[in-house]
C-alpha cells in the first residue's frame, strides 16, 4: 500500500496569486486547515494553513526559531489590534505566506512514512509527482483512517 | 619555525571565517604535537583550566537562570519604571545590558534582552534599531568592567592571577564613565527620533513583568548561588582560591538544588540540557588556542614579537601602554580578540624585565583589557554579541548593515577609547 492509492486525488487547491483573505474565505467554506498552493501548471508551491494565520497575529520577537521568547503570559491583550492585523493581512498574497513545514511525499511513498509523518507533525500531506513536482493530491489523517476501518 | 607557520596559517584562517575556529584551533594544537613542537604533556600544561572553568561554570549557571524567566522580568520592569516613554526604554534598557554584561557573558546577555526588546519596540511602533545598537555597545562596555564581564578579562585576570576587585577597582571606573557617556550620545543622537502614541504606551505599561517569572523556586535558588559566586569573586583571592572553583562549584550547587527532588531519568535530561547550553565551540577554541599559543612560546617566537613591539616603542613604558590600548582596539574591531589576547598575553609577561618586575606591568594589562574589549564595538564582527544581535535582528526582518553600523559604532568605540586613553594617562602614568 502506498499514499497514491489512498489520497485525496482532488484536493482544494489555491493558487499561488490569490490573497491571504480569500484563502482564509476558502479553508471556512471548505472546512478543510491547510490549502495546497499550485501555481498555473500545477506545480505545488507550498502550504497555507493555520500556522500562517497565528503568525501574521503574533509578535516578531515569538518567531525567532530558537531565541524567541517562550511565552506571552506577561503580555497585554489588545482585541484591536490583533482584528487590525488580521485585516490588514487580507490582501496580502498567499506566496508571501508559503511555509514548507512538511516536505511534500511521492505517489509511491509508503503509508507507514505518512503515518510517522503524522507523527511528528500532524500536518496534511501534500503528494507530488516525482520530477514535475505537480500536485497529486493530499493525504489527511481520515484518507488513512478510512482506509484501514472499512 | 614551524610554530609560526601553523600559528600564522590557523590566524589567517579564523580571520578568514570560511572554517569553524574550534575546528582550525584544534587542527592547530594538534600540529604543534605532531610536528614536535610540542609534548603532549607541554601541550596540556599550556591550557588555562582557570579560564576554561570560570567561562564553564558561569554558562551553566546562566543557562538554569535564564529558564526562570528573570531577565525578561528585569527589562519590562525597567521599561514600566520609565512609564514606556521610547528614549527612557532604550537608557534603561541599555544599562540593563550593561550591568548584566558586567556579571554574565555578553552573548548570553543580549540573547536574553534582544527577543523582549523587539517585543516592546513592535508594541510601541518605533524602529528598533537603535535600541540594538545600544545593546550591542553597552553589552560590550559592560562586559569590560569586570573580571567575569568578558573573555579577555578572564584570559587577563586567570594568566597574571589578577583578583576580581582589582578589576573592580581599576576598570569599573572608567567603564562608568564610557557607559554614561555613550548613553548620553544615543540620548541627543536618536532621542528625538524616537515618538509614540500614548495608546501604544499604555499597552506597554499594562505588560505584567511578574507573569514573566515561570519559575519562583528556580528563580529564587539560582539568584541566590549567583549571588553567592559574585560574594565568592570578591573574597576569593584573600581564600586563595581561583575564580574557576568558584563559578564551577556554584554551577555543580545551582544543579543539585534544580535536580535533587527529581526522578533520575528527569535528572539526566535536565543536566544534559544545562551542560549542553554550554557554548562548547568557544570552550574547545580556548583550549586549542592555549596550546597554540603555548607552542609559538616555547619556540620563541612570542619573546622575539615582544623585543619588536619594544623596540618600535623605544622602551617608553607609556608609549608602550598607549600603543597597546590603541593597537589592541583598533585590532579587535576587525579580529577575534580572544586569540589577540592570547597572545598578547605572554608577549606583555616577556617585558617584566624592561619595566622593572611584575608589579610594574599593571597599567599594560589594564590597556590590553581596554583596548580588547572596547574594541569589539568598532564593527559588526569585532564581537561575538554583535553578530548574535544581528542574527536575531536578520530573522525578525530588521536586518543590521555592517556600513550602517560602522557609521556609529566605529565613532563611540573611538570615543570609548579616548577616554581610557585618558583615564589611563592620569591614573598611571
Amino acid at each position: 500500500m502506498n499514499v497514491s492509492t489512498i489520497m485525496n486525488a482532488s484536493p482544494v487547491t489555491i493558487s499561488v496569486t490569490e490573497t491571504f483573505g480569500n484563502a482564509l474565505r476558502l479553508m471556512e467554506e471548505r472546512r478543510v486547515h491547510a490549502l495546497p498552493v499550485v501555481d498555473a501548471a500545477g506545480v505545488y508551491k507550498g502550504t497555507f494553513d493555520f500556522a500562517d494565520i497565528w503568525k501574521t497575529l503574533l509578535p516578531k520577537a515569538a518567531l525567532l526559531g530558537m531565541d524567541s521568547l517562550t511565552d506571552l503570559s506577561f503580555v497585554s491583550d489588545a482585541q484591536e489590534i490583533l482584528r487590525e492585523k488580521l485585516a490588514g493581512a487580507g490582501s496580502r498574497p498567499v506566496s508571501e505566506f508559503l511555509d514548507r513545514r512538511v516536505e511534500p511525499v511521492h505517489p509511491d511513498t509508503p503509508v507507514k512514512e505518512a503515518i510517522l509523518l503524522f507523527y511528528r507533525l500532524d500536518e496534511d500531506i501534500p503528494v507530488v509527482e516525482r520530477g514535475t513536482n505537480r500536485l497529486a493530491g493530499i493525504v489527511t489523517p481520515w484518507e488513512i483512517l478510512n482506509a484501514l476501518r472499512d | 619555525m614551524i610554530a609560526a607557520v601553523v600559528f600564522i596559517a590557523v590566524y589567517a584562517l579564523v580571520i578568514s571565517e570560511k572554517i569553524n575556529r574550534a575546528i582550525l584551533a584544534l587542527l592547530g594544537a594538534g600540529l604543534m604535537i605532531l610536528c614536535g613542537v610540542l609534548t603532549q604533556e607541554a601541550a596540556i600544561r599550556g591550557v588555562d583550566f582557570n579560564t576554561i572553568g570560570l567561562l564553564l561554570g558561569m554558562m551553566v549557571i546562566v543557562a538554569i537562570t535564564g529558564k526562570s524567566g528573570v531577565f525578561q522580568y528585569v527589562a519590562i520592569w525597567s521599561a514600566k519604571k520609565v512609564n514606556a516613554q521610547p528614549v527612557g526604554v532604550m537608557i534603561m534598557l541599555s544599562l540593563v545590558t550593561a550591568v548584566f554584561s558586567a556579571l554574565l557573558d555578553n552573548v548570553t546577555t543580549v540573547l536574553l534582552i534582544v527577543p523582549v526588546t523587539l517585543l516592546i519596540t513592535e508594541e510601541l511602533k518605533v524602529k528598533p534599531y537603535p535600541y540594538l545598537l545600544a545593546e550591542i555597545l553597552c553589552s560590550n562596555i559592560g562586559g569590560t568592567a569586570t573580571l567575569i564581564g568578558d573573555p579577555p578579562n578572564i584570559m587577563i585576570g586567570s594568566a597574571v592571577g589578577i583578583p576580581f576587585n582589582d578589576f573592580v577597582i581599576h576598570l569599573t571606573p572608567v567603564v562608568l564613565v564610557i557607559l554614561l557617556a555613550t548613553v548620553a550620545v544615543f540620548y541627543f543622537v536618536w532621542g528625538k527620533e524616537l515618538v509614540t502614541t500614548e495608546e501604544a504606551r499604555r499597552r506597554v505599561m499594562s505588560f505584567e513583568a511578574r507573569e514573566a517569572i515561570k519559575d519562583w523556586r528556580l528563580l529564587r535558588q539560582s539568584l541566590s548561588v549567583l549571588a553567592a559566586v559574585i560574594a565568592g569573586f570578591v573574597l576569593a583571592h584573600s581564600m586563595h582560591l581561583e575564580p574557576a572553583t568558584i563559578a564551577m562549584f556554584g554551577a555543580a550547587l545551582l544543579l543539585l538544588l534544580d535536580n535533587y527532588h527529581r526522578p533520575a531519568d528527569e535528572q539526566t535530561h535536565n543536566v544534559h540540557n544545562a551542560f549542553s547550553e554550554a557554548e562548547w565551540v568557544t570552550l574547545i577554541f580556548f583550549l586549542g588556542l592555549f596550546i597554540l599559543v603555548h607552542g609559538l612560546e616555547s619556540a620563541g617566537v612570542i619573546r622575539w614579537m615582544a623585543q619588536q613591539l619594544l623596540s618600535a616603542t623605544g622602551g617608553d613604558f607609556a608609549v608602550t601602554a598607549i600603543a597597546i590600548l590603541w593597537g589592541s582596539a583598533i585590532l579587535s574591531a576587525f579580529i577575534d580578540n580572544i586569540p589577540f589576547v592570547a597572545t598578547m598575553i605572554p608577549l606583555i609577561k616577556s617585558m617584566a624585565p624592561t619595566f622593572g618586575g611584575e608589579q610594574a606591568l599593571m597599567p599594560l594589562w589594564w590597556a590590553l583589557s581596554l583596548g580588547a574589549c572596547l574594541g569589539g564595538n568598532g564593527t559588526l564582527i569585532g564581537a561575538s554579541a554583535n553578530l548574535v544581535v544581528a542574527g536575531i535582528s536578520e530573522r525578525a526582518g530588521q536586518p543590521i548593515r555592517f556600513l550602517q553600523f560602522l557609521k556609529s559604532s566605529f565613532l563611540l568605540m573611538l570615543m570609548s577609547i579616548a577616554i581610557s586613553h585618558v583615564y589611563i594617562y592620569f591614573r598611571y602614568l
